[in-house]
């Protein structure tokens, strides 16, 4: 009965896992970028590197809103912080269609620079939000059968991940096994060491996904307990402030904004991150500012920061301390739902979280090598099967291909001229276009040579990344290091990593050539992606 | 300086008390057989360090935060540890004794 | 003889999991909705921390569901622990709602 059931769950195991793995290590690997989203749409804007925070910052930001935007509906600034130098002005205009959406709907964006005001005009890209995007909503499909493309393969991944605990024999004893250059069995140790170390943060990571799409996937509490259904439920936890719904008659506002936020900052003892405007120059204008506070990861997503709320001549109207008395569960939902978005984040703690996102994705990595490396072995040097090259071929466009698509975009980001018409569409092109050239090169060539030309290309463009960089713009690595911007040496630092990663996969597999003797033994290696036979 | 590398190190000669404590990786890292009485004394040292690794956790983050950034760090540590055991087997109990060390001075320096 | 009867229910092997994976995919998550509904209306709390209680519980009770449906020894209880439990549910919920 055990082992019947160990073999159940390992069959479950294997085949969860392959049927939506590629699905799986593309969403890993995207998710994983999406850690350093606000960085990475950073460095893809060069014309934003030279801004720096001021004492200055929010009222060349009121100053320039109060002449871009004089009657809008609401005005957003959001101030320089540690992820981003730049003060970011959003603005809804008071337009019919926006009346109907209740002013929910997006409006309109700048970037100003922080010290001199400026509007900045970066070029068009949609930076580090296409990946993270597309790893929950893929790209091209309607989005909300991307998401439940997506949600189905988290939860396989959910079944996948209880069903491998239950088929690894000896959790505990292999805990730190890891035996390198045994074929199958390395594979194994692997996937097993990727997966059962970081196994809290599998778990998060999954459950969490799942949670964030709860409306769209599990509807049915809320429905069964609200007439109004989630909406009500919504209300109900996270009672939203709704801004009035027309705008009174002129009014002027104040003409100095620093002395609210002085006063925000005093009051709560952190700098201000936003200011918020309901109706500006109208008599019932609302200005909100708020602050940070003291990281609480059960804290609520959004609306959790304390701030100041005044009228629009600067009169004190309300202070709300950004305390909420959430219920257990709720406490329960933020804590997971906040560590997915590694939210509250110190940069310490950030790259921690990347650095699960890397030991995720490898761990869906070799999970789907060790597929081809299993059935590879059982061949006993009989030439692979269709099955097993395409297998083999898709596993290879999953891993290297997208890694190299990922490097074509940073590229395109660099080498695309400015004025393009449509330059962010032609960006995410490239990108696709580069995944779609190492797809038909993996299945013409799904063996041990085509592993190593799509490592070589993807060490070749990774390096070529920073590279382009350093000949295309001022904010090349060794600046950012003089200017000692973390973010952006940082980026090209970590392609150098990927790149010397990849060249040293490929020379081990160069390298690495099974012996000589048995013609058949070097026929099976070629389907296997490191090249490695049983000893 | 920050309690970080501290905790990081922590939670790594933790980790490396508990394989200390499993005979298999006993004999590679420290070449001899040990007996069970050993065994048993490397596992109350190896979870004695991980809880100390944990009120290090709750020491830098508030609760909730602190007690998940205990399993992630159990995760960090773990890492390295893995790679050891089979490249480098004898630096793995050096390194457990040192890092802590250096972490300790860093933390007065 | 649980086994004799989940051969003579799924003939072959390969039909016997074609109905696992049946039960597991849509069983399991008419039993999750069922049970997140009954859990929503029944936990003695507030209403919305019933709710937000059910629902989180709700991907658990699924994953379980799925391992039970490849896990147990016959297809027959395979269908039988996912469908009579979430039967169960609904009748719960539907008690709640009225």
């Amino acid at each position: 009965m055990k082992g019947g059931l160990r073999q159940s769950m390992a069959w479950l195991h294997t085949w969860s896992g392959l049927l939506l793995g590629w699905l799986l290590v593309a969403i890993f690997i995207t998710g994983t970028s999406a850690y350093f989203r606000d960085e990475i749409s950073f460095w893809m804007a060069p014309e934003l590197h030279q801004s720096v925070a001021s004492e200055a910052t929010p009222e060349l930001a009121w100053a320039t809103l109060g002449a871009t935007a004089p009657d809008a509906r609401a005005w957003d600034i959001i101030l320089p912080h540690d992820r981003s130098p730049v003060a970011e002005l959003r603005w809804q205009p008071d337009t019919p269609e926006a009346a109907e959406g209740g002013g929910r709907r997006r409006g309109e964006r700048v970037e100003m620079d922080a010290g001199s005001g400026e509007i900045l005009e970066p070029r068009a890209s949609r930076g580090g939000d296409f990946l993270y995007r597309f790893h929950f909503e893929l790209y091209g499909v309607p989005r909300i059968w991307a998401r439940w493309l997506v949600c189905v393969a988290t939860m396989m991944m959910l079944v996948a991940i209880v069903s491998g605990v239950i088929t690894h024999k000896k959790i505990f004893k292999d805990f730190f096994t890891f035996r390198p250059g045994k074929g199958q069995r390395s594979w194994l140790d692997a996937h097993n060491a990727t997966a059962v170390l970081a196994l809290p943060f599998h778990f998060m990571i999954t459950y969490s996904g799942l949670l964030i799409f709860m409306v769209m996937l599990m509807p049915w509490g809320m429905n069964a307990a609200y007439e109004e259904g989630w909406r009500g439920f919504f209300n109900d936890v996270f009672p939203r402030q709704e801004a009035a719904a027309t705008g009174g008659t002129p009014a002027a506002m104040v003409d100095a904004i620093q002395p609210l936020v002085n006063q925000a900052e005093a009051t709560f003892g952190q700098p201000a991150q936003r200011i918020s405007v309901s109706w500006p120059n109208r008599d019932n204008a609302r200005i909100e500012i708020s602050t940070g506070k003291e990281p609480a990861i059960t804290d609520r997503r959004r609306g959790g920061n304390p701030a100041l709320v005044f009228d629009g001549g600067g009169n004190l109207l309300d202070t709300k301390p950004g305390l909420y008395d959430d219920g257990a569960s709720a406490r329960i939902y933020n804590l997971l739902v906040n560590l997915h978005l590694a939210r509250f984040a110190d940069p310490a703690t950030r790259w921690l979280f990347f650095l699960f996102g890397v030991v995720g994705s490898a761990m869906a990595v070799t999970g789907m090598l060790l597929w081809v490396s299993k059935r590879t072995q059982q061949l006993r040097g009989r030439e692979p099967g269709f099955n097993l090259r395409l297998v083999n071929g898709l596993n290879m466009a999953a891993i290297t291909g997208l890694m190299t698509a990922m490097a074509g975009y940073f590229i395109a980001n660099r080498l695309l001229p400015a004025d393009l018409a449509g330059r962010e569409s032609w960006e995410i092109r490239v990108f696709f276009l580069t995944w779609l050239a190492t797809l038909l090169h993996a299945l013409v060539r799904p063996h041990r040579r085509g592993w190593m030309e799509q490592l070589a290309a993807l060490a070749l463009l990774w390096l070529a990344v920073p590279l382009v960089n350093l000949a295309t713009t001022h904010s090349h690595l060794f600046s950012a290091i003089a200017w000692r911007h973390g973010a952006l040496a940082s980026f090209d630092l970590v392609c150098l990593v990927i790149a010397a990663g990849a060249g040293y996969a490929l020379w081990r597999l160069a390298g690495h050539r099974p012996v000589r003797k048995p013609a058949r033994a070097a026929r099976a290696a070629r389907a296997l992606p490191e090249g490695e036979t049983a000893s | 300086m920050t309690v970080l590398p501290l905790i990081g190190s922590l939670g790594y000669a933790g980790l490396t008390a508990l394989a200390l404590a499993m005979k298999r990786h006993h004999e590679a890292m420290l070449g001899a057989k040990p007996d069970e009485r050993r065994l048993r004394v490397f596992r109350v040292l190896g979870w004695a360090l991980l809880v100390l690794m944990m009120a290090g956790c709750l020491y830098r983050w508030p609760t909730a935060l602190g007690l998940s950034m205990t399993l992630g760090m159990v995760t960090l540590a773990g890492l390295p540890l893995v790679f050891l055991l089979p490249y480098r087997p004898r630096l793995a109990v050096p390194l457990a004794v040192g890092l802590p060390v250096l972490a300790c001075v860093g933390l007065f320096v | 003889m649980s086994k004799l009867s989940s051969q003579r229910l799924a003939g072959s092997p390969r039909l016997g999991m074609a109905l696992r994976a049946v039960v597991a995919v849509f069983g399991g998550y008419a039993l999750a909705a069922a049970a997140t509904a009954a859990l929503a209306l029944w936990l003695p709390m507030a209403r919305a921390d019933a709710v937000l209680t059910g629902t989180l519980l709700s991907f658990l009770i699924y994953t379980g569901a799925v391992l039970w449906a490849f896990g147990t020894r016959s297809v027959a209880r395979a269908w039988g622990g996912i469908l009579i439990p979430a039967a169960l549910c609904a009748a719960l919920a539907w008690l709640g709602g009225a």
